[in-house]
């Protein structure tokens, strides 16, 4: 292994040679970071068949139960992440090209994927307000029989549910933080729009896009091999974070559909791609249709939602029993999401925060690590 | 609750009331709102909802579902209620936002320097004698910290800073209490007829619109963590600013005042109602509140923003009781998590700027020499640092808890000193990494020194830098007591060793010519003086003297009392010396030719030509100026 710098001093000969030592291992470590990954993925995306054990709830492309399962995979790739690539390393490997540029191009990502937990965590409590809406619907029409009282409860509830999820998000943004009297009266009242926790120009789409425009897949022969892992590492967090502004109700995501290949040689590219692309159909379906977002749940709670409507509208006493039976299974269905949702939000902010939480010690480790390598010093500002 | 009298209306009559106001039937009831209109027409409303739930009641209670007539009459009854809610839900709607205007900047700013008149304080131990009110929200006394809590340096000209941070909750009535009672009777009928999911729904979409009409006025940003990392230091301080005063109106009058008007609504109408309401109100403005914290928290370490790091964890933890009393219950055990997680990180924060402070001491590169030797910008940046430092001394005495990484003694290292801490036991791990900061100093400053070319200004730019740290420290109280005397003696001998230093390097040389040895010939005393070695020392004399005044004339040292002082030793040191040299030999070359080739000065042209040292500025040939 050449010396990669200058310095003929002794100790700098010494280390190297510790590297050399070293180096064996560290292919096994980093083969093995690869294809975890890839398991994980791989389960991700070839989901349960019917034969297998059906999980309670069950873990469809996208659910509320995906994620957490998807954010568990995460926390679990940066952990060995960390203790492969970043522990007990000389600092001085990142200071060398590529990974001097590469490493702090990781972490400025980071720090968009932390802005952009915390809108997920914000998009969260919407969905909390639009389970709660639901489950008025849900509960008055489990009553038996139906009766008006109880249909037109369940419609005004559904009505404001169904306005909430497809309102679009440009136009409502207006009203938010911004009191105003007269007809803002009935949406301040009954809209429950996002509320940005950003500012209008801040948009999910846009980090996502800066956060994938420099992240290119390593050529072939490079000089250290962390760079694949560093390159893994971006790409399971671009992903996942994506994936969960993809699903979850978010400040602006126009644009949110383009995606980039992994390439082929990677043992996680097949999983990791077919994900994004089935996901990234999903979306431009859907795009037209409102801004909801792609999660299982709203998606089923969206349908729902406008079949009771449709049942409410036309609704005469007595209901015959056909679409008595028919509407009730709905009910019971939009119950079953309701509890869904309500077992599984709240531990899924819970791990976004985790995420939130975990990116932001090691994005500090990290800096402790580079600062070390830079010898050039933070210089003085002798006016402060 | 407020009952109108029930038995005497007929449920046919309350079933008529309920139908007229039926909103999706009539323009009129669309357009009028009952809870505008008289309080007798309310009052009827009100009667009538209540008569109608105890229909209902009565009905379910019956258990006649035999009976197509009882469920026909108890769809009946339940299509009233619904009508009925939803007509409340639009009142309550109606008057929650004709309420809504946000509070004023003024009315929360009165608030809060009232507070200290009025304390209604949940924490620190009061001050003054005899307000012994620590009537809290129902909590005990928080611990508080120990001693004066008194952090005026970081708020600039803000009241607030004049007193002791007492904490205090200092709730103000957001809406006056006639219309709380209307909405009370409200929610009551709501929550009654099970219409609880839908009142926390519109109480919550109107309150929090409040809630951030509020936070505008207030100047609560929207920022993102990116937006953050990408500001500018000077910009981010100020908002940073701004941020501490707000947060404390925030938590200790706006949402305090939140929490009460759901109590006054709410309470005791159901499981958990006024919380529920709370935080449908408040937990999205509070985490955006707190977001802000968050991202300063995990921003980059920079020695700079230490001071005000401090500041914000300073006022993070005043606020932390009041926190905990507000955000009390499990609903919001995120929110207090967030807090305390955010402060701890602070902490870590200014730990880690002091660590890159001293790194950066130990690493400046500069090396040009300062012209003059006189103080190094650097020496005067560390010293008003860790005199900042010492002011600071009690927030940043609790969070600097290991002593610091000195060098080893017995490493080969040259980049780093080290320091025996052995004689400083006694002292705090603040005091000792203050002066373990002036120990880095001074080798830095070492470094420095060797990049003179004149040997004698590298000693004078450690006399006078050393001597600058002495001065500074005896200049402050707090830093003296820190860094303990038996540390100032030491900094005390070394600009003094370095003067002496200085002396030997310029004036040995000098001073050499002045020597008796080798002047006199063997033989006798008086006659035997080699003339020709005599004029050479005269000569060399000359030169040197005329060198080393017109160089270290352009010294400097700024200190007016070492100037003289350092002038005197080195007259001390010459005058007698060429006055006894003089004395013995100037015969010698006045008996021979052109003494004034060789004799240049007389004594009293030395003592004037010394007064020209270290004064910074050049002398000209003809005139030799006194030095002020």
């Amino acid at each position: 292994m050449p010396p990669t710098d200058n310095q003929g001093s002794f100790l700098n000969r010494i280390s190297i040679r510790r590297n050399q030592v070293v180096y064996e291992h560290e292919v096994e470590d980093l083969e093995q970071f690869q294809k975890h990954v890839a398991d994980r993925l791989t389960e991700l995306f070839h989901l349960p068949t019917e034969d297998a054990t059906p999980s309670d709830p069950p873990e469809t492309l996208l659910s509320i139960a995906w994620f957490r399962k998807l954010l568990d995979a995460f926390l679990c790739c940066e952990a060995e992440f960390k203790a492969v690539v970043i522990m007990g390393r000389d600092p001085t490997t990142f200071a060398k090209s590529p990974l001097d540029r590469l490493i702090p191009e990781h972490l400025d990502r980071s720090v968009k994927a932390l802005d952009i937990c915390n809108a997920i965590t914000h998009g969260i409590d919407l969905l909390l307000h639009w389970q709660k809406l639901a489950q008025i619907a849900v509960d008055s029409l489990q009553q038996r029989p139906f009766g008006e009282g109880n249909v037109k409860r369940a419609k005004k509830a559904l009505d404001t549910l169904l306005s909430s999820i497809t309102i679009d998000d440009k136009e409502n943004h207006h009203h938010s933080g911004k009191y105003t009297a007269s007809k803002d009266q009935e949406t301040i009242g009954n809209l429950r729009s996002l509320s940005y926790s950003f500012a209008k120009s801040w948009s999910a789409s846009k980090q996502i896009q800066a956060m994938s425009s420099n992240l290119a897949a390593p050529r072939g022969g490079e000089p250290t091999g962390l760079v694949v892992p560093v390159y893994l590492m971006s790409s399971v967090l671009v992903f996942v974070m994506w994936a969960m502004v993809a699903a979850i109700p978010c400040q602006e995501r126009t644009g949110l559909g383009a995606h980039s290949q992994i390439p082929k040689q990677f043992p996680w590219a097949h999983p990791m791609n077919g994900l994004q692309e089935k996901i990234a159909e999903d979306w431009k379906k859907k795009e037209k249709k409102g801004r909801s977002g792609l999660l299982e749940e709203t998606q089923r709670l969206e349908k729902l939602g406008k079949n009771l409507v449709e049942f409410a509208d036309g609704f005469t006493f007595p209901v015959e029993e056909e679409k008595a039976k028919e509407v009730a299974t709905q009910v019971v269905e939009m119950g079953d999401i309701c509890r869904r949702m309500e077992d599984g939000l709240m531990p899924l902010q819970m791990q976004v925060r985790e995420l939130f939480l975990r990116m932001v010690r090691s994005r500090g480790e990290a800096l402790d690590v580079l600062d070390q390598v830079n010898k050039i010093t933070t210089p003085v500002p002798y006016n402060f | 609750m407020e009952q109108p009298e029930n038995d005497s209306v007929s449920y046919e009559t309350a079933e008529q009331i309920i139908l007229r106001w039926d909103a999706t039937a009539s323009e009129d009831a669309r357009v009028r709102m009952i809870f505008e209109g008289d309080r007798q027409e309310i009052n009827r409303y009100l009667q009538a909802v209540d008569r109608i739930q105890l229909s209902m009641e009565s009905t379910t209670l019956s258990d006649d579902d035999g009976a197509a007539g009882v469920q026909g009459q108890s769809k009946k009854i339940n299509g009233a209620i619904q009508i009925a809610m939803a007509r409340l839900e639009d009142e309550f709607r109606n008057i929650l936002i004709s309420h809504a205007s946000p509070v004023e900047t003024e009315t929360l700013t009165e608030s809060m320097s009232s507070v200290h008149l009025t304390p209604r304080t949940s924490t620190s131990i009061s001050e003054f004698p005899g307000n012994d009110d620590y009537s809290s929200r129902g909590e005990e006394d928080s611990v508080s910290r120990d001693g004066s809590s008194s952090l005026e340096r970081g708020e600039s000209s803000n009241t607030i800073s004049s007193y002791r941070s007492m904490s205090s909750i200092r709730e103000i009535d957001l809406i006056p209490a006639d219309i709380v009672c209307d909405l009370r009777s409200i929610a009551e009928r709501m929550i009654a007829a099970g219409y609880f999911r839908e009142c926390v729904q519109v109480y919550g979409s109107v309150r929090k619109s409040a809630v951030d009409a509020c936070f505008k006025k207030l100047g609560v940003e929207k920022l993102s963590i990116g937006d953050i990392q990408r500001m500018e230091w000077e910009a981010l301080n100020a908002k940073i600013g701004k941020w501490m005063r707000a947060a404390k109106m925030c938590v200790r009058v706006l949402f305090a005042s939140e929490k009460r008007l759901c109590e006054q609504i709410f309470e005791g109408l159901g499981t958990a109602a006024d919380d529920a309401c709370f935080m449908e109100t408040v937990k999205g403005p509070a985490v955006q509140l707190f977001n802000f914290a968050e991202a300063i928290s995990i921003s980059r370490r920079a020695p700079e923003k230490l001071f005000k790091i401090l500041d914000l964890h300073d006022t993070l933890f005043d606020l932390l009781p009041d926190i905990d009393a507000v955000f009390d219950g499990k609903s919001a055990e995120s929110i207090r998590v967030q807090a305390t997680e955010i402060l701890s990180r602070l902490a870590e924060a200014a730990r880690g700027m002091l660590t890159e402070f001293e790194n950066a001491v130990l690493r400046e590169p500069s090396k040009v020499p300062v012209p003059g030797g006189t103080i190094h910008p650097l020496t005067r940046y560390v010293m008003n640092y860790i005199s900042l430092i010492s002011d600071y001394k009690q927030t940043l005495g609790e969070l600097i808890v290991s002593r610091p990484a000195t060098g080893s003694r017995y490493s080969d290292d040259q980049t780093t000193p080290d320091m025996d801490f052995s004689d400083h036991e006694e002292q705090s791990p603040l005091a000792l990494h203050l002066i373990w900061i002036i120990v880095i100093l001074q080798f830095n400053l070492e470094g420095k020194s060797k990049h003179y070319k004149d040997n004698s200004l590298a000693h004078l730019f450690i006399m006078n830098n050393v001597h600058y740290i002495v001065q500074k420290i005896k200049g402050s109280p707090e830093l003296r007591e820190m860094i303990g005397d038996h540390y100032l003696r030491k900094l005390t001998a070394k600009f003094r060793q370095a003067a002496t230093s200085y002396q030997r390097a310029t004036w040995v040389g000098v001073l050499y010519c002045l020597r008796d040895e080798g002047l006199h010939v063997s033989g006798s005393f008086s006659s035997g003086v080699s003339k020709t070695t005599l004029r050479e020392r005269f000569k060399s004399f000359n030169a040197m003297f005329e060198d080393v005044h017109k160089t270290q004339a352009l010294w400097l040292i700024p200190d007016t009392q070492l100037r003289e002082e350092l002038r005197i030793s080195i007259s001390d040191l010459l005058i007698p010396a060429y006055r006894s040299f003089l004395g013995r030999f100037r015969s010698h070359i006045e008996s021979g030719r052109h003494p004034e080739n060789y004799i240049k000065y007389s004594v009293e042209d030395l003592e004037t030509a010394v007064l020209d040292f270290f004064e910074g500025c050049a002398v000209s040939q003809h005139s030799r100026r006194r030095s002020q």
